[in-house]
């Protein structure tokens, strides 16, 4: 091969790589989209230059709480909480468990103890942490921890979390090891998804938005991450936001859309019915959280100031509408009698005439606490059926401010078979249309819950 | 806490209770009325079962605070109804009771179903009593009594 041949190979190789450089950057650039508050449209600014009240840090009504009790308001905001404890483990000890398709991550121990939890981080170690997802060893976090959406939080409130996590008793507890196979067991190719994903850079108010909205938006994306679960992921399982808060899926559940799709979404919603759902976990004609819900509810949403949520419906509401494929006609009531309406599948309505029917009722209006009504709700409304067998499965508890009511769980004492049909049974009856659930889709949806 | 107005089998009564203390406790242990029995606590036996406005329903799973202004009928009152008269009539006559304690529950449950069906087959009565359980395993006698109860004369 002569010299100007193989000059001609390696330009033609050179052109080619920058080719594919640059594809990959464009690809990538597209791929992340935009970023969780862009739909706004207007300018933002650095917090610094922002004119309007800070929309960072804690309510104005708590601001003569202690750091640590500041650090507790933050902590709860960002429910850190839930993923980090076991439901029947020791308070940010770690241990639960993430199942994915790939395998399982567990969650870590972030209280202070120095060997298994958190004890040695420095600030700028925790800052790490949450704003980029690297360990105090430097390995790389999966992104099960939100920290795409933590990345928005101010050094000031994270290095507050960091307080109130460190005011606890310290647990020993190891981190259990992930399962995850092949190649998602390579952390190291976490930083390049981060590279792409992760936009490493703290809140910025929206000039052209009134302060409760920017303090609803920070609340949001820096802290609640409602999108982590409610927005649709892209084929690099990062959040798509050019279909923001359209619907997306938690451990097995699903996570509904929650955009102002008047149909599918929750565009038919008053701002009062938002408030009641995310502060109590219900709202009437609307059904009751149930599953990651109804935690995020319990230990998280119940806990802010009234104004907080006020901030919080303001800005979720004015996410744009995105259609999803959920059925846009909610069924009305059921008849009051067992013969009419749906009455094929005798199995479901074996199961569901001797446990479900006596709080239920057969036209799916309870009697003893509309948190217990099931016309309206999403879940009854899905032709998947999938909230509503996990429900079956796991039970509900709801966060009522009159009174508690429980939902048991029903998963130990009905098989597979049996929670698929009743599953079946009660989205035909009280729903748009009937799923079609198996036995082998419940036993698929108890693992993804399973902890 | 607070005051509340109950209407108990035509009476008016007022109890001075946590608002989520489900109705049952009121019942037994605040208002005395035990015979209205605690099963599961779960709304899985239909031990608990009181009426509200005619309808069946499991006081254990009931918060006080959303009775409202319904009228509540527990097993103490339902002999003064047409179809509890002829419901309690009938399991007298079938001799349906053996241990007795989730009869009350199940009483409750068949006049519900008697007063909007006045002529139930067995796929109605499955429907409104599948979820009484009995321990003692009385069903067969449960049923007969209600379709008894359904053919048989009003009570003078």
């Amino acid at each position: 091969m002569g010299m100007t041949q193989r000059g001609r190979v390696l330009r033609v190789l050179l052109i080619v790589v920058a080719v594919l450089l640059v594809a990959g950057t464009a690809f990538a650039i597209y791929l992340r989209g935009p970023g969780p508050t862009d739909f706004a449209g207007g300018q933002k600014v650095a917090l610094a230059e922002y004119k309007d009240t800070n929309p960072t840090s804690i309510p104005a009504s708590k601001k003569s709480a202690d750091p640590i009790q500041r650090g507790k308001y933050l902590a709860e905001a960002a429910d850190c909480l839930v993923c980090h404890t076991t439901p029947d483990g020791q308070q940010y000890a770690g241990g639960f468990a993430f199942t994915l398709p790939f395998g399982t991550i567990y969650s870590t121990n972030i209280t202070p103890d120095k060997e298994t939890g958190i004890g040695n981080y420095t600030d700028q170690d925790f800052l790490a942490a949450v704003h980029r997802g690297v360990r105090k060893d430097g390995a790389w976090m999966y992104p099960a921890m939100p920290f795409t959406s933590y990345t928005y939080m101010t050094d000031e409130d994270a290095l507050a979390i960091k307080a109130y996590l460190f005011s606890l008793t310290p647990v020993r507890a190891p981190a259990r090891a992930n399962t995850l196979t092949f190649p998602f067991n390579q952390r190291w190719a976490i930083g390049l998804w981060s590279a792409v994903f992760n936009p490493n850079k703290r809140f910025q108010p929206d000039s052209s938005k009134s302060a409760e909205w920017n303090r609803g938006a920070y609340l949001s994306e820096a802290l609640a991450h409602c999108g982590e679960c409610h927005t649709p992921r892209n084929i690099g399982f990062a959040l798509n936001n050019r279909k923001k808060f359209g619907g997306g899926n938690a451990g097995g559940w699903l996570a509904y859309n929650i955009s102002a799709d008047k149909g599918s979404g929750i565009g038919n919603w008053s701002d009062d019915d938002v408030a009641a759902y995310i502060g109590h976990g219900h709202a009437n004609n609307h059904g009751s959280a149930s599953g990651p819900m109804g935690e995020a509810v319990s230990e998280s949403l119940s806990r802010l100031e009234p104004e907080d949520l006020r901030a919080i419906v303001a800005y979720v509401r004015s996410v744009p509408a995105t259609s999803s494929d959920l059925p846009a006609q909610l069924a009305p009531p059921a008849p009051r009698s067992h013969r009419e309406g749906f009455a094929a599948n005798a199995r479901g309505k074996q199961v569901f005439e001797g446990a479900c029917m006596s709080c239920h009722n057969w036209d799916g209006v309870a009697d003893i606490s509309p948190y217990a009504t099931l016309t309206g709700s999403r879940a009854v409304n899905d032709p998947s059926g999938i909230n509503v067998a996990q429900i079956v499965i796991t039970g509900s508890a709801s966060w009522s401010e009159n009174g508690s009511l429980n939902m048991p769980a029903f998963g130990q004492t009905y098989s597979n078979e049996e929670i698929a049909e009743v599953a079946n049974y009660v989205t035909a009856r009280f729903g748009t249309q009937g799923s079609s659930l198996t036995e082998r889709d419940v036993a698929s949806l108890r693992r993804q819950s399973a902890q | 806490m607070s005051q509340r107005q109950l209407k108990i089998n035509g009476e008016d009564k007022t109890v001075d209770v946590p608002d989520n203390m489900p109705l049952l406790w009121v019942l037994r242990d605040v208002l005395g009325m035990t015979g209205t029995k605690y099963g599961c606590g779960i709304a899985q036996c239909g031990a608990c079962t009181v009426h509200l406005d005619g309808r069946a329903i499991r006081s254990c799973q009931m918060p006080v605070s959303a009775v409202g202004s319904r009228a509540i009928t527990t097993i103490e009152g339902i002999g003064k109804t047409p179809t509890g008269a002829r419901i309690q009539k009938a399991w007298l006559d079938e001799e349906v009771v053996q241990c007795g304690y989730c009869q009350s529950g199940q009483i409750m449950s068949a006049s519900a179903l008697l007063a909007t069906t006045p002529k139930p087959d067995d796929a109605d009565i499955n429907a409104a009593m599948a979820g009484n359980i009995c321990r003692c395993g009385t069903y067969v006698r449960i049923r007969a009594a209600i379709k008894r109860a359904a053919e048989g004369e009003q009570p003078t």
